[in-house]
């Protein structure tokens, strides 16, 4: 019997629900911030070297590539916190019946949205 | 009676060859270590996170001279540091469990521990000397 196995089993075989849209945006948003670690460290190197190499950084962080991949890591970031924060509350036993994940999905998703929002306020306004 | 133990043989040989083939493939050998040690750096991560985040947010803008003053200073080095380590961490643990659900061949799913476990090494290594660096003012 020809099984089908984990990456591919969505659109074909399971319906897309908030649960497990919310659930593969977390391993999603996860990924996505381990590379923002390869750039995270690059830049404290960058910091500690100076000169040329820091110039270079900025310049690219400046950029409107550097701004974009800062504006996803954001949206990362604050997505995996308020998850990865329902996932400490269900480790702890709390949180799940349908309704209460239900409310709980839709309370992080527009965390994500506001937190995102205020810190890029607050970016927008200091500069 | 014959045919109820060959039946049953035959189950056990089947259950036998299949939780082989998952000791070899699905388990990380060390669970509750893992499972621990994800959890507390989660824990630890809500607020080292949070504070680098906003200190990133006021350097975003800002030249090399005000980058390195801060670092330079004991408390924002101290959090830098245990910030990247934890991440780090709890990077390496994450990416183990997504491998370990999606790489179902042996070879590739042991080069690719052994390449998440490198980078993150290197990357940890880096950025504790660039920080040391900078706190030190060499």
């Amino acid at each position: 019997m020809k099984r089908p196995l984990s990456p591919f089993m969505f659109p074909t075989w399971y319906r897309f629900q908030i649960t497990s849209v919310l659930s593969i945006l977390h391993r999603l948003s996860g990924i996505a911030l381990a590379i923002g670690s390869i750039f995270l460290a690059w830049w404290l190197v960058a910091v500690a070297a100076g000169g040329e190499v820091f110039e270079a950084t900025h310049a690219f962080i400046a950029s409107p590539v550097g701004v974009t991949l800062l504006f996803g890591w954001s949206v990362a970031f604050f997505y995996h916190l308020c998850s990865g924060i329902r996932h400490l509350a269900w480790d702890a036993g709390y949180g799940f019946d349908i309704s209460t994940t239900y409310r709980s999905g839709y309370a992080m998703v527009a965390a994500t949205i506001m937190l995102t929002a205020l810190a890029w306020l607050y970016v927008w306004l200091t500069a | 009676m014959a045919n109820t133990r060959s039946l049953s043989n035959a189950t056990a040989e089947r259950d036998q060859s299949v939780l082989r083939r998952v000791r070899h493939l699905g388990s990380a050998h060390n669970g509750l270590p893992e499972w621990r040690l994800q959890r507390g750096t989660a824990l630890a991560l809500i607020p080292l996170g949070l504070y680098f985040v906003a200190s990133m947010l006021r350097l975003a803008t800002s030249d090399q001279t005000s980058a390195a003053a801060r670092l330079a200073s004991p408390a924002p080095a101290l959090l830098t540091i245990l910030f990247m380590l934890t991440l780090l961490s709890h990077a390496v643990v994450g990416l183990r469990s997504v491998l370990t659900d999606y790489v179902h061949t042996r070879a590739w799913l042991v080069a690719a521990e052994l390449a998440v476990r490198t980078a993150a090494v290197l990357l940890a290594g880096a950025s504790v000397l660039a920080v040391l660096k900078l706190f030190l003012g060499r």
